[in-house]
């Protein structure tokens, strides 16, 4: 049976760092827009921290969550997509072909978690910024929808190795950008199609729910809410 | 006209005519052979360090091939070489444990900046004109060799001095024998974010002038005064690390955090309980918590042993702190007080830190040595889950401080022929008060070793760049975020892009040329020769059970990047004997009716200090509580806003007894009233086309007050008024979900 990535995220581990954000920031290629388009809301961020505040001073709360595309099962950016170019990959990934794309932003519309990204212009890398961009993945021009891929590229490269040194995955041995990155670990990456592997373990636990689950859209991301301490438990 | 200017226009000017517009230049540039073997498409990695922070974080640095346009031999060309394309935490290092932080993280495009400074630069303009002229490595060299044989000749006791960040390894042996040869000053170490506070009160407390390794990942209880220890404080990527597993890394046992501040920082807001407490009573209330403790004789006052000792009235259970006494003034009701006291005795281990603004009253010496020993009292110092003290470099506090200096300078009480600086920016980082634009344009010649063009570098009349860190050997000796002795190293991770020194290398070359005792003080060639020297000292102190050898320790350690102790170590203690401190309330500059608000600079998530703000992944990133981008802001609670008739991205203006600006609003419910914050970053005048000329520069408006105690400067003890005076420009992160939040409950 094919792989089906998923993602498990602990919100009591998150700590709203950013580190996510940025390691994705510099393994997908996404490029900075500036000042006078982030203020027109163009800024692109395949995975964002999210913070709710709850409450007035002094009884103040607030929490993080990061989100990403959650890689539904029932994604509503695939079906509106005239050209194809959002579609359903045999590992349950919510693909994006780029040169399929013809910018029509239904996808975008659709999508209840704005988690989908489109390039108003084409990208620019001062000189010599561009020398940082990873060969791996392929840069978006002006025109294309672009979102969060669980990072394709490194599961395709463990993919090619496994099979080349005639072996099975590892759990655990495929890690997505942000979650290699994520100094608390609280991002687990793994194979929702293996009962055994640690995000299986985490998606059936009694803590995890889905993000806007009542959706019916089967989100592939399982949140693990924010703990809270109880006094009798630790004593 | 030079060969390389002749050969560009004439290639400019040949693809002009031959392709009328359609042709690109940069393909007429000459290709250079490889300086390396390189395989297309195949990534190596190799071991560096983060040198963005004073954590000391490992990195792995994956190295692919690529062209870059470099000079070579003054020749402008393609080159296919080895490019750094991702940082990521080295997984053996015991600091982050392969794991990174945001800034971290960024750290490519230190390398990869496009106003990074390219090669030696003259000045030629008035200073601070930003005018210079590229020159070569031998004139350059030349220029400061002279500088420093006339100033040697002239036997003037302090006509040398050196600016730079605090520094550690065999940077900081060279610097200081360099600048000791000519009866100096020591060098002048400064940052704005410094732990000299909490390395003070350490060494009072128990006996290590150093910042502490807290930790926090077996402990079942974190009290937290201040402490942005998951973002920005100390080394926050082991500390977070460590916060994980406290959370969840132990099944069926979950610690509890509790942070006491005046606003939400990006740790505040992770914690199971958060409390706001008066600005500089953090002191009074970590002795609050220890009355409790020791009056329901939870534990008794002698526990805290030393560190208890030094506070007045410990011995006798500090009465003067019982909570109903002293909540009035901390803004803590006494109940709370004594509920988090009894949870915290009750928890083993349970432990106390403190640090940023806490400490930057100026009381905040008082108030680390109180919260040290509330620590002590709870029996975690130098245990697991509490605070241990890993041996790392000599910490002798620096002799001499930027502020004192800096108004000796420019009043003229001290003449300073030659100045040199490296990594720091203290035009920028230090308050307008202080003088240090004053003091530097006094100076006949200042030599900067920066990559960049800052508020500082721009009044230098010599630029010696020094190599990106990723194109640099780099050695470290962190002292703390791990029990383990720690000692980095990497050789450089790619090929330099420009035409740039080392640091260290330029200052060996110059001493040599300068003869006399440098060829004992300072016997190496190179920077290289001297971090293995450094190693082969290791391998004779330490031995080693895996190399046979000193060469092969050192082989081993450049492949690992670096050495570290197997075993925790712990450096012994040096007590000496402290006479009790009391209570000093906080001062605060500017009078309460005038200036009706605390003002708290904190360090930006991102921007960290502001050495940050040049790199577009960091503007570009939303700040984890605002979602601000590309800007500065101003904190304001809800309640303040309305009575001051400030409405969300209004342009207020913020006054300080010694200043002024202008940023826009942010209504915040995560601070008090009476606070007003603003995270340090933005301001620069002069910092490359991503951070010149954007938002406001919160130091430049603080008063020059210090730390009592210590020369540090105490950043949190101003006050401001503020006022609306008209729209302004505030970017928020658009693309998010709606402001509730979504269900995600606890079942």
């Amino acid at each position: 049976m094919a792989h089906q990535w998923g993602m498990a995220i602990d919100l009591d581990r998150c700590n709203g760092c950013e580190a996510c954000v940025v390691a994705c920031h510099a393994e997908n290629n996404i490029s900075t827009v500036g000042e006078e388009q982030a203020a027109l809301s163009r800024a692109k961020h395949w995975i964002r921290v999210e913070r709710y505040y709850e409450g007035e001073f002094p009884d103040v709360r607030v929490k993080f969550t990061p989100v990403l595309c959650q890689q539904c099962d029932a994604a509503p950016c695939e079906p509106v997509c005239p050209t194809f170019a959002s579609y359903h990959t045999s590992e349950g990934l919510n693909g994006q072909v780029y040169n399929r794309c013809i910018g029509t932003r239904y996808c975008a519309n659709a999508c209840p978690y704005v988690v989908r990204y489109f390039n108003f212009y084409n990208p620019i890398w001062e000189k010599p910024l561009q020398l940082q961009l990873n060969p791996d993945v392929s840069v978006r021009e002006e025109g294309v929808m672009e979102k969060c891929t669980f990072c394709v590229q490194r599961i395709k490269a463990r993919e090619i190795q496994a099979a080349a040194e005639k072996r099975e995955l590892r759990d655990g041995e495929i890690q997505p950008a942000c979650v290699q990155s994520c100094p608390t670990r609280a991002m687990v990456f793994g194979d929702l199609g293996d009962p055994e592997s640690e995000v299986s373990r985490l998606a059936r636990s009694s803590r995890a729910t889905k993000l806007l689950g009542e959706l019916g859209t089967r989100p592939k991301v399982n949140y693990l809410p924010r703990d809270s301490w109880h006094d009798s438990e630790n004593a | 006209m030079e060969r390389r200017d002749f050969l560009k226009i004439s290639a400019v000017a040949g693809a002009t005519a031959a392709l009328e517009g359609c042709g690109n230049p940069d393909h007429q540039l000459i290709r250079f052979v490889p300086e390396e073997d390189l395989i297309p498409g195949i990534a190596t990695w190799k071991p560096s360090i983060c040198t963005l922070c004073p954590a000391g974080c490992g990195l792995l640095v994956r190295v692919m091939a690529g062209e870059a346009e470099v000079v070579r031999n003054g020749q402008l060309g393609l080159l296919k070489m080895g490019l750094a394309k991702k940082l990521e935490g080295n997984p053996a290092h015991p600091i982050n444990q392969g794991k990174l932080c945001p800034r971290g993280q960024a750290g490519l495009q230190v390398t990869y900046h496009p106003d990074r400074i390219k090669g030696p630069l003259v000045r030629t303009g008035r200073r601070g004109s930003g005018q210079f002229r590229e020159v070569g490595w031998d004139e350059a060299t030349k220029q400061l060799v002279q500088k420093l044989s006339e100033l040697k000749a002239s036997k003037q006791e302090g006509g040398l001095a050196f600016v730079t960040a605090p520094l550690r390894g065999q940077r900081k042996t060279i610097i200081d024998t360099f600048v000791a040869s000519f009866k100096g000053l020591t060098s002048i170490e400064f940052a704005f974010f410094d732990d000299s506070v909490i390395r003070a009160a350490n060494a009072a407390s128990f006996g290590h002038a150093l910042p502490p390794t807290v930790d926090i990942g077996t402990s079942n209880y974190v009290i937290s005064f201040g402490a942005d220890f998951l973002g920005t404080w100390n080394s926050p990527v082991a500390q977070s690390l460590g916060f994980g597993h406290m959370r969840k890394g132990r099944p069926g046992q979950r610690g509890k955090f509790v942070q006491f501040e005046q606003r939400i920082s990006q740790t505040g807001a992770s914690a199971d309980e958060w409390i706001p407490v008066e600005p500089g009573a953090e002191g009074m209330l970590a002795l609050s918590l220890a009355h409790v403790i020791i009056a329901e004789n939870k534990q008794l006052a002698t526990a805290a042993g030393h560190a208890g000792s030094l506070i007045e009235g410990w011995s006798l259970g500090l009465p003067d702190y019982a909570p109903e006494k002293v909540a009035a003034q901390v803004g803590v009701k006494p109940e709370t007080i004594a509920r988090i006291a009894r949870e915290a005795a009750a928890q083993d281990p349970a432990v106390a830190l403190i640090g940023d603004a806490a400490v930057a009253h100026t009381n905040g010496l008082f108030n680390a040595l109180a919260v040290n020993a509330l620590s002590a009292l709870l029996g975690s110092v130098g245990k697991p889950g509490g605070i241990l003290f890993a041996s790392g470099s000599s910490a002798k506090p620096p002799a001499a401080s930027l502020q004192s200096w800096a108004s000796e300078v420019s009043s003229g009480a001290t003449a300073v022929d030659v100045l040199l600086l490296y990594n720091a920016n203290p035009v920028f980082a230090a308050p307008a008060e202080w003088g240090v634009q004053r003091a530097l344009e006094k100076v006949p010649f200042i030599a900067s070793f920066g990559s960049f063009i800052d508020e500082t570098s721009a009044l230098a009349d010599l630029i010696l760049p020094d190599h990106s860190p990723l194109e640099s050997w780099l050695e470290d000796t962190p002292v703390s975020g791990s029990a383990k002795t720690v000692v980095s190293v990497a050789p450089p991770a790619m090929n330099p892009l420009h035409n740039t020194r080392a640091m260290a290398d330029v200052l060996l070359d110059a001493a040599h040329q300068l003869g006399g005792d440098f060829a004992k003080t300072l016997p190496w060639k190179t920077y290289e020769e001297a971090i293995q020297a450094s190693f082969a000292a290791l391998y004779k102190e330490k031995g080693s059970k895996t190399a046979k050898d000193a060469d092969e320790f050192w082989k081993k350690a450049q492949e690992q990047g670096g050495w570290w102790s197997t075993e925790p170590s712990q450096v012994a203690a040096v007590i000496s004997a402290g006479t009790a401190v009391k209570n000093s309330a906080p001062q605060f500059s500017g009078d309460s009716s005038q200036y009706p608000y605390h003002f708290l600079p904190f360090a930006s998530q991102l921007l960290y200090d502001g050495s940050l703000a040049h790199l577009p992944w960091m503007q570009e990133v939303p700040d984890p509580l605002s979602t601000a981008m590309w800007g500065t802001w101003v904190e304001i609670n809800p309640r303040t806003a309305e009575k001051l008739m400030i409405q969300q991205g209004d342009l207020v203006e913020v006054v300080s007894p010694n200043g002024k600006l202008r940023a826009p609003a942010l209504v915040s419910p995560g601070i008090a009233p009476d606070v007003i914050a603003m995270p340090v970053g933005q301001g620069h005048q002069n910092f490359t086309r991503y951070a010149t000329g954007r938002g406001a520069n919160p130091i430049s408006i603080l008063a020059p007050a210090n730390v009592e105690g210590t020369g540090s400067l105490a950043w949190a003890a101003t006050r401001v008024k503020l006022s609306r005076v008209g729209r302004g420009k505030l970017i928020l992160f658009g693309g998010s979900l709606s402001e509730s939040s979504p269900e995600l409950k606890h079942r």
